[in-house]
């Protein structure tokens, strides 16, 4: 079954959507899904034109494609299972939140706190992530804990705060404070990024590009190889954070640190 | 008329031992306040009846007709947004909170553009705090993080650390150590026994280093850190550590500078470092007089301090997608009722944009920078000179304001109980 959700023009296109409802396997019984557009709730039909092609008996078998305005559409995608969604342009934040399966793939950029708290299932997008990208909620002690997230462009600050498990990868470079708290996963930047993995406790993070401002408080180890897109790199491997009695390992391209 | 023992409400140290001197509605003559709170209380430029925009010009109009102008703008909002509340008490507040939930609004306070930060920390880590009393009677270290109380809170030194006798500090001057750690040698660094100058927006960076030295492993550190020298960062962790007890104040240096809240928890993990050692404690600045108010009337009401979402019904919070700087930055408010603050003043330049392009309501004593933006303002009793209600100082200890004045104007409580009441009408 394919989904196709169009934006319909909004008198107010700033108010945002709140759209946790947006997942494949709500769509196994119809289209009769509600959202909140501020405060006020709204039937599906009231803020997209709505396509239907074809048949699903499980969510595996249901795509969702979110097509116009849909920057400022959030929680599309929480609690996902199964199925996949594919956003023709940008996402609101919180897309993703706490999935545990199938896929979502942004075509655009995607928000804030895109795979928050995210256990399984696979994220890709092709533009750039804001900040909390694969982090926690407030004063949650666990981020992203499974699955694999992917980012083509850039990603904000405190990216993949309290990692705890899965993959988190950003081809560009990063914010401030990427990796904060990570307690495990693994997390890759192959991009350039300021104060990496402060106060982590486990975990591997690896960065590609230049580290600003590395923390006083990881040690240095030994060099060790590793292996980027088919070439052999040397890496600069640190443990730390000290601060934190932490366990994690940073490895840093050799020589890219000031 | 002289009247003694007089709550200032200026800053969040909520000093409680002013004189006010009172001809008829006029106070006369301040005793014991600093600068800041002689301005108050003295101060005029009252707005005297309700304005409301005409076109390009201001009308006065009618209590009556104000109070349902401002009810309906609230009530014609998808995303409405109830701002301030830290320049008000907390009576006033609660009937925010509610009219909140009423409207499904957001309700936000200043906090989230001063001390928000140590509350997000304060979450993920807890609170090793104290009140000022035990500040005074028992600190013989002082640090001052990223604050300068000596220009903000004048009298912090004097009722409560350097220069205030305590029960086990008889010659406090002389007893206590004062350390100062700050980007420019401020007023209050020249009177610290340690000034440490940090590089600007590095102070993570070197309270992760003072957290390594007091746990045994300033080996790993380099020689030095942040623009400081690793002996000086030695230097004070022997000061704190062989404190009896100490205590650490931090301001807006650490709260809006690089790394924000992370800043702050990094603070409150190398005061739970020194525990090991000594006994020692944290505590927060807080600025406005009673926004520490503000937080605890929000979280007992809705759970949360600040940035609570009703748009759903239920209180939802998460700063930096429900606090007012990111949702006027986005646009997303379609009205705005503005209580007891100036974020004219205080927004960025895009905030203020949006607050003039929609229906903004102030209800605010003067005329200030918010009221350009506005177009309705509500003039109501100053709290603590016309009015009487509940504030909080900055430690969370609650102290009753007083009216030293009479005046016709409505308090904040009167007049947002008139709008609450039209909207709770028509919900």
């Amino acid at each position: 079954m394919r989904v196709t959700l169009e934006t319909k023009p909004r008198k107010k296109p700033n108010i945002p959507i709140e759209a946790e409802s947006i997942i494949p396997h709500n769509f196994l019984r119809g289209t009769d899904l509600s959202v909140y557009e501020g405060n006020k709730q709204r039937s599906l039909d009231e803020i997209f034109f709505i396509t239907v092609e074809g048949p699903a008996v499980s969510p595996d078998q249901v795509e969702v494609i979110l097509k116009g305005d849909t920057g400022r559409i959030k929680r599309v995608g929480e609690y996902m299972n199964a199925g996949k969604i594919v956003v023709e342009g940008d996402i609101g934040m919180h897309c993703g939140n706490f999935m545990s399966a199938g896929q979502i793939t942004v075509r655009g950029n995607a928000d804030a706190w895109l795979g928050r708290e995210m256990r399984g299932g696979e994220i890709v997008c092709h533009g750039n992530a804001g900040h909390y990208c694969g982090a926690g909620y407030r004063g949650e002690k666990r981020g992203m804990r499974g699955g694999r997230l992917e980012v083509l462009g850039n990603a904000g600050d405190f990216l993949a705060e309290y990692l705890c498990g899965g993959e988190v990868i950003i081809h560009g470079d990063t914010g401030d404070l990427p990796g904060v708290e990570m307690r495990g996963g693994k997390l890759v930047i192959e991009g350039s990024c300021t104060r990496p993995c402060g106060n982590m406790s486990g975990g591997t993070c690896l960065v590609f590009g230049q580290v600003h401002d590395l923390l006083p408080t990881f040690e240095k180890r030994e060099r060790t190889q590793v292996d980027f897109r088919g070439m052999n790199v040397t890496m600069d491997t640190y443990h730390g954070d000290v601060a934190n009695r932490g366990k994690g390992s940073l490895l840093v391209r050799s020589g890219d640190h000031a | 008329m002289k009247i003694e023992d007089v709550v200032c409400t200026f800053c969040g140290c909520l000093c409680d031992d002013l004189v006010v001197e009172v001809e008829g509605d006029m106070v006369v003559n301040v005793e014991n306040g600093c600068t800041l709170a002689n301005k108050k209380f003295m101060g005029n430029n009252r707005l005297k009846t309700p304005i409301k925009r005409d076109g390009g010009n201001w009308k006065k109009v009618g209590l009556d007709e104000a109070i349902q102008t401002a009810a309906g703008i609230l009530l014609d909002a998808d995303r409405p947004l109830l701002y301030g509340w830290s320049g008000t008490h907390g009576e006033a507040q609660t009937i925010g909170v509610h009219m909140a939930e009423l409207l499904g609004a957001v309700i936000d306070n200043t906090s989230t553009v001063c001390h928000g930060p140590s509350i997000m920390a304060i979450q993920e880590v807890g609170h090793p705090g104290c009140t000022l009393g035990q500040v005074k009677n028992r600190a013989d270290v002082i640090v001052y993080w990223g604050a300068n109380p000596i220009e903000a809170h004048p009298r912090h030194m004097s009722r409560y650390t350097t220069y205030a006798d305590g029960f086990f500090l008889k010659e406090a001057f002389r007893e206590r150590k004062v350390i100062v750690v700050d980007i420019r040698k401020t007023e209050t660094a020249n009177i610290a026994d340690e000034f440490i100058m940090v590089e600007p927006g590095a102070d993570y960076a070197l309270l992760s280093a003072l957290r390594a030295i007091v746990r045994g492993k300033g080996d790993v550190l380099p020689r030095t850190v942040a623009g400081v020298e690793k002996e000086q960062l030695i230097r004070v962790a022997d000061i704190c550590m062989s404190a009896k007890f100490g205590a650490m104040f931090f301001g807006l240096g650490l709260t809006m500078s690089r790394g924000k809240y992370k800043n702050i928890r990094n603070a409150i993990e190398l005061t739970e470092e020194l525990n090991r050692h000594t006994k020692f404690t944290i505590s927060p600045m807080r600025g406005h007089w009673n926004v520490y108010g503000s937080n605890e009337v929000f979280t007992w009401i809705t759970g949360y301090p600040f940035a609570v979402d009703f748009a759903r019904g239920i209180a939802f919070y998460n700063p930096g997608e429900t606090t007012s700087v990111d949702i006027l930055k986005r646009g997303e408010c379609d009205a705005c009722l503005v209580v007891g603050s100036d974020p004219g003043a205080h927004f960025p330049g895009d905030c203020c944009r949006h607050l003039a392009d929609i229906p903004t309501i102030q209800i605010d004593p003067h005329v200030n920078a918010t009221t350009h933006l506005s177009r309705l303002q509500i003039p109501v009793a100053v709290t603590g000179i016309d009015a009487e209600g509940t504030a909080y100082r900055m430690d969370g200890v609650p102290i009753r304001t007083r009216k030293v004045i009479d005046t016709t104007y409505p308090s904040d409580s009167e007049v947002l109980d008139k709008i609450y009441q039209i909207i709770r009408k028509e919900t």
